[in-house]
């Protein structure tokens, strides 16, 4: 990863551009999710038969539910969206790193 | 489909620790020391991808919505053990830094999004992929989704938080998510048909369970 931009193979440039675009686009999926009132099946299961109640938050994160303290919907998931890629990048970059053949010896 | 602290019995989330934890073993060993430079770097966007794409949640009227998972996608243009890690990547950073599901719960995420969901994704695709990559792919989207749904399902049935009602939690979670899933074979579909037509070298899934021992250009359709 210590290749220029320029140095870069035309598939992993492009790769960066479509990781942005999916990133500019998280504020618009999150206000529209916000409008029907989103819910995953297994929150309705948990409603239906009462394990609700049992839920719990064991360890506090920094961006709880994708969102950033004192800023509303729109910030919030953007700056989400721009921390958890990057990290989701570094952190598979560098599970990768550990498991790389070692070309040079 | 991410489950929290609280819902899962102790020997439940143990259990799950065990297969999560064998199932990701197996496959690093599988790539220690075969993983070539190029495709690291492959490793490391198709999993931001998945994140990011995870965020869209997708509004259906009558109040829910669903999201792209990747398990399927990821298995297809990795190969079965990178698309593990890739996924682990990801439900890992869903935890520790947003929250979206817990950490005694890490175990069973695991098991379901990295690993039945990407597992049976690739035997999906790879058993279809006579007929054709689209309906390979679209099954292999689908089928994954439904099958993980129905091991949360198992999970949460079999714990006592939600008092034992296996039927109930099986049934709501596997036919919510085989309507769900629709959309997740569709996506799956849309990507790796055009990822096949613009660089079919990238898509290591089509090359049997490699283990990233070729480099992207060598790998042929």
């Amino acid at each position: 990863m210590s290749a220029t931009w320029a140095d870069a193979p035309t598939w992993l440039r492009r790769s960066l551009v479509a990781l942005v675009v999916l990133v500019l686009l998280t504020p618009v999926f999150a206000l529209a999710a916000g409008a029907v009132g989103y819910a995953e099946p297994l929150e309705n299961v948990a409603e239906a038969t009462g394990a609700t109640e049992h839920e719990r938050t064991l360890l506090s994160s920094p961006f709880p539910d994708y969102s950033v303290a004192g800023t509303g919907t729109v910030v919030g998931t953007l700056v989400s969206g721009l921390v958890g890629t990057a990290v989701t990048l570094l952190v598979a970059v560098g599970l990768g790193r550990l498991l790389d053949r070692d070309v040079d010896t | 489909m991410h489950i929290p602290d609280g819902f899962l019995d102790p020997w439940v989330l143990a259990g799950c620790f065990v297969l999560a934890a064998a199932a990701i073993g197996f496959s690093s060993w599988r790539l220690n020391g075969r993983l070539d430079d190029a495709r690291v770097p492959l490793l490391g966007v198709v999993s931001a991808g998945i994140f990011a794409a995870q965020m869209l949640n997708w509004p259906i009227p009558g109040g829910t919505s669903a999201h792209f998972v990747g398990g399927a996608f990821a298995a297809i243009l990795l190969g079965p053990y990178l698309g593990c890690l890739a996924m682990a990547s990801v439900v890992v950073v869903q935890a520790f830094v947003f929250g979206d599901g817990g950490v005694l719960a890490l175990g069973a995420n695991l098991l379901n999004m990295a690993v039945v969901d990407v597992f049976v994704g690739y035997a999906l695709f790879r058993a279809l992929v006579g007929l054709g990559e689209t309906i390979a792919a679209f099954v292999a989207g689908w089928g994954a989704i439904t099958v993980s749904a129905a091991a949360v399902g198992l999970q949460a049935g079999l714990s006592s938080t939600f008092a034992y009602d296996l039927a109930t939690t099986l049934t709501v979670m596997t036919a919510g998510h085989a309507v769900l899933g629709l959309v997740e074979g569709l996506i799956t579909v849309l990507v790796v048909r055009y990822l096949l037509d613009v660089r079919p070298d990238l898509v290591l899934g089509l090359t049997g369970p490699n283990t990233g021992g070729d480099r992207p250009e060598e790998a042929t359709v």
